[in-house]
């Protein structure tokens, strides 16, 4: 039963780590491979709060907004010329999150900084005792999931997003400010992964690479899951769930890189992954 | 210099895609409370020549006006504001998403949408029932309607329609033909019409040209003679 939750929670943890750029690659098409360092950023989110004595959750609004502002000016000064040529954009974004990173040693060094617990305890649950915080996460991806999904299915700006999806060229004949629907979906998507490092903080330290060794687990889970929320949380489920089996009953270390290598697999099978294929 | 007395004036316009022009020093003028039927061949223009004027494509030369005012380089999403609709002639619906949806994305607001379906109702009943039906299900001349629904949603002053009728049954054909002409006469909607199906276009529009390379090749009102000499023009 342990183990039942394990995958689920393990799954929480993809969801709400790869979400941010799922939010990015289904609607504009390119992969921020700096999506590493947003996560890095909203873990240092955290130090400073802690820094500053303020309560813990405070971080999470503060990696929101300081994700989305970053993503801004990501998105005018260097996404923007590169829609087009969307492997320069991977270069371009794998290289900012290197310079990102740099700033972030500049500034706090490269020392291990740990925050503290969100929630912390654990909670008996069929006869073993089990972290709330792992619970605590079930419902973080359920909220992202649920807001997504009410995002983009009950607001305007939702319905604008749908239709640049669909037909792009469709939708700027019909006046939509695709320009700013690209913006608006940057900000949310590097916001809410600025958010994600901060949900990840009580489960590992917060150093300058924090988010680098989660960016190609992310990345290949948003390949397979396509522009589908629900194709990601699938995939999160199937592929964190194999994680923790292989990493329980064969080799964590293998179970490190159980993720990347089933998707590849998948990928392989299918080009298409699981929401088109 | 552009047709200050003309809703729409292009003046020497040329556009196109890459290296190639596709219109070329096109001049044009169609006034206030006009249909006008824009005709010719496959591949002579008439579709860079919409997206042109929509903004779509870039001007490369020359000038557009609409009430007298220049136009060039403005957005698709202002010229959309200020009162002009567009109704494309390929993949021109959302599949996925519903007729409302599809009609809703013709608004910048949902505080306008009751005015809008009402508005479209009155010209296409069918929709009032089958607004959570998705486009893509939509037979051919239903999917039509809904092009043309949807360009109407907002009481166009300018309307840019890419070939409507096309591949249309002639009862389909009627109705958008008169939706149009009520459009025009309710709201004194000017209309572009680019067109192949010689009968629906001479049957509701006012004045007609011909579409040549890029160029206008002939224009002239609609009168008794027009259709023998666009004929004359379309023939292969």
């Amino acid at each position: 039963m342990i183990v039942l939750l394990d995958i689920v929670t393990t799954a929480a943890i993809l969801f709400v780590v790869a979400s941010g750029l799922l939010a990015i690659f289904g609607v504009l098409k390119i992969i921020n491979f700096a999506h590493g360092a947003w996560l890095t950023l909203g873990g240092y989110c955290a130090v400073v709060t802690t820094a500053l004595g303020l309560n813990p959750w405070t971080a999470l609004p503060l990696a929101f907004v300081a994700g989305a502002l970053l993503g801004a000016i990501t998105e005018m000064v260097i996404v923007r010329p590169l829609y087009r040529r969307p492997l320069d954009a991977i270069l371009a974004t794998w290289g900012l999150g290197i310079v990102i990173g740099q700033l972030i040693t500049l500034w706090f060094g490269r020392d291990v900084q740990f925050t503290p617990n969100l929630l912390s305890g654990t909670v008996d649950l069929f006869g073993a005792s089990y972290s709330i915080y792992r619970l605590f996460t079930i419902a973080a991806a359920l909220i992202i999931g649920c807001a997504f999904a009410f995002l983009l299915e009950g607001t305007r700006l939702g319905l604008s997003t749908r239709a640049v999806i669909m037909n792009e060229t469709l939708a700027r004949a019909l006046g939509i400010d695709v320009a700013r629907v690209r913006l608006i979906t940057f900000m949310i998507g590097t916001g809410l992964t600025g958010l994600a490092g901060v949900l990840l903080t009580p489960l590992t330290s917060v150093d300058p690479n924090m988010g680098v060794g989660w960016l190609i687990g992310a990345f290949m889970l948003v390949m397979v899951a396509g522009s589908s929320f629900a194709a990601l949380a699938f995939a999160c489920l199937i592929f964190g769930g194999a994680q923790v089996m292989v990493s329980t009953f064969v080799s964590p270390i293998l179970g490190g890189i159980t993720v990347a290598v089933l998707c590849a697999l998948v990928l392989r099978v299918s080009p298409k992954g699981f929401s088109r294929g | 210099m552009a047709d200050a007395a003309a809703k729409l004036s292009l003046e020497g316009v040329a556009s196109g895609y890459g290296a190639i022009n596709i219109i070329t020093e096109l001049s044009l003028a169609v006034k206030a409370g006009e249909i006008f039927a824009l005709m010719g061949k496959n591949g002579m223009g008439k579709t860079t020549l919409l997206k042109t004027i929509l903004g779509l494509i870039g001007l490369r030369a020359g000038a557009i006006a609409v009430d007298g005012r220049s136009i060039a380089g403005a957005s698709p999403a202002s010229l959309i504001a200020s009162g002009i609709a567009y109704g494309p002639q390929e993949q021109a619906l959302f599949q996925d998403l519903s007729i409302k949806d599809n009609l809703r994305l013709a608004l910048r607001s949902d505080r306008e949408l009751d005015n809008g379906l009402d508005h479209v109702y009155g010209h296409f009943p069918f929709m009032k029932e089958r607004l959570a039906q998705k486009a893509g299900t939509l037979s051919g001349g239903e999917q039509k309607m809904l092009i043309l629904a949807r360009a109407l949603m907002l009481k166009p002053k300018l309307l840019l329609l890419d070939e409507i009728s096309e591949g249309l049954q002639p009862s389909v054909v009627t109705r958008i033909a008169n939706a149009l002409k009520d459009e025009r006469q309710k709201n004194g909607t000017t209309i572009l019409l680019v067109e192949q199906n010689l009968d629906f276009a001479l049957g509701i529009a006012d004045r007609w040209a011909v579409l040549k390379l890029g160029r206008i090749d002939d224009e002239g009102d609609v009168a008794p003679e027009a259709r023998q000499k666009i004929l004359e023009h379309l023939k292969i």
